[in-house]
């Protein structure tokens, strides 16, 4: 009896059913916005274990955003050549000597999303296999389209472990999954566990809890305790240009022997070796090192350990996704009847920020806040669109909610 | 008050191309009856916040309209 791969709503998907669907046909789509999980999971694996190239489009992405896709392209099958795995040995062992190369989209500090390509090799460093992985039942909380959500799935299907869909699912469905598939681990932003929140109930059958994306309190930890009181809680740290590259208990995180000479400390910025990211020709490089943006604090140098600090640029976090304020400016900016805006994040208990937008209308406009969301919503992505717009004579706040010095 | 909370709730749905409610019920679950997503939510607080100066998310989860007015009514 196999395991199965993974629940999505009311459907089951065992690994034979998967097996038998990547071996049924042999095609795949390159360019693929999918209308489910399973069967994004199926083309992903497709393409990986033929060495096919794939590019991963987030269902919500707007395509005149990005660069260089031709949007005639998408969801366009195209042949693989013949294949056929016989079962979960065949399928991984093709997956580990896999030369695909997956591209997958960031939103950038220059305002249109930032293309970059991986191999699987960066996509999987990070998996770990073993018998002791054995068995486990996750909670995919992450969206599957980017870079945590990648890996999530590399290390549960590497070990055949069960995936539970519980991505934008609301507070009771996502406790009822845990209860019903007796969920050994999740990993989500801290957005997902705030909406958790507050403790009612322990839930046992939870091994390990980690957290990524953005930075959270100790408040939080408590309450995740609370409700897992068995849980190991760990933070990752894992980004769109690298993937994930170090792990640690608490808000302290340890670069690993391993890759310790991969990086390097420039006026408390964290620089990584080009040789421990993906290719993208919006990378620009300070010799052999990118600038990542953000700015660390040694807590014990020759060890390896460090904290965070903040942002070297303005990017706002939003519910895990990142926002550059500029870019929504600019698409505020070109409105007509609109004369300039401020965008920044105001510190919300929801998702971290919340997204707000002042405005300084030109003399005579009858624009509302509604026109100008609605307009927003034909070039942005919804999570970059402002969800308050106040009309200003003059701005009175800098992004980081702080009183404009003039 | 509870008046404000409607017209609130409204432009809400009104930006996502939902139809107003013409009233709401104390029971009423801001997800599950009012379509709210997360990103609704954090909408909402900071436009009750903006009109009542009450972080109604502060100290924990609010799931329904009546919880809205309780904290309001503090």
């Amino acid at each position: 009896m196999m395991a199965a791969f993974l629940y999505n709503g009311e459907r089951k998907y065992s690994y034979e059913v998967l097996i038998n669907t990547i071996n049924q046909h042999q095609e795949y789509f390159p360019l693929y916005k999918a209308p489910d999980l399973f069967s994004y999971f199926v083309n992903l694996i497709k393409a990986v274990v033929t060495n096919s190239p794939l590019v991963l489009l987030d269902s919500d992405l707007n395509l005149s955003e990005v660069p260089g896709i031709e949007e005639s392209m998408v969801n366009k099958p195209t042949k693989l050549t013949n294949y056929h795995f016989s079962d979960m040995t065949a399928v991984l062992s093709a997956l580990r000597q896999s030369t695909s190369e997956i591209t997958i989209f960031t939103s950038g500090t220059t305002g249109q999303p930032k293309k970059v390509v991986h191999s699987v090799d960066t996509l999987t460093r990070s998996v770990r296999i073993g018998e002791k992985y054995e068995g486990k039942v996750w909670a995919y909380a992450y969206n599957p389209t980017h870079m945590a959500g990648l890996q999530v799935f590399f290390q549960a299907f590497e070990n055949q472990n069960t995936l539970v869909n519980v991505f934008n699912m609301q507070r009771d469905e996502v406790y009822e999954k845990i209860a019903g598939h007796r969920i050994t681990h999740i990993s989500a932003t801290p957005t997902f566990y705030r909406l958790l929140l507050p403790f009612e109930q322990s839930y046992l059958s939870v091994q390990r809890v980690t957290l990524g994306g953005e930075k959270s309190n100790n408040h939080l930890y408590e309450n995740i305790h609370k409700i897992f009181p068995e849980a190991k809680i760990n933070n990752v740290y894992a980004s769109t240009e690298a993937g994930s590259l170090f792990a640690a208990k608490g808000d302290c995180f340890q670069i690993p022997a391993a890759i310790r000479d991969k990086f390097a400390v420039v006026e408390d910025e964290l620089l990584i070796h080009k040789s421990l990211l993906g290719k993208s020709d919006s990378f620009s490089f300070d010799g052999d090192y990118y600038h990542s943006g953000d700015l660390i604090e040694w807590v014990d140098k020759e060890e390896g350990f460090f904290k965070f600090k903040s942002r070297k640029n303005e990017l706002i976090n939003v519910g895990g996704y990142k926002v550059n304020p500029g870019e929504v400016e600019d698409a505020i900016n070109a409105i007509e009847g609109i004369r300039q805006s401020l965008v920044y994040g105001k510190a919300n208990s929801i998702l971290g920020n919340v997204l707000i937008a002042e405005v300084q209308k030109e003399e005579g406009t009858e624009l509302t806040d509604l026109d100008i969301r609605k307009t927003l919503k034909g070039q942005l992505q919804d999570f970059k669109i402002p969800r308050k717009i106040k009309f200003v004579e003059a701005f009175s706040l800098t992004r980081t909610g702080k009183l404009r010095r003039t | 008050m509870k008046e404000k909370v409607l017209e609130i709730i409204n432009n809400i749905r009104a930006a996502k191309d939902m139809a107003p409610v013409a009233e709401l019920h104390i029971e009423d679950n801001l997800r599950n009856d009012l379509g709210l997503t997360s990103f609704d939510l954090a909408e909402l607080t900071v436009n009750i916040e903006d009109e009542f100066d009450i972080d109604i998310f502060e100290s924990g989860f609010v799931n329904t309209i009546g919880e809205i007015y309780t904290k309001l009514e503090k």
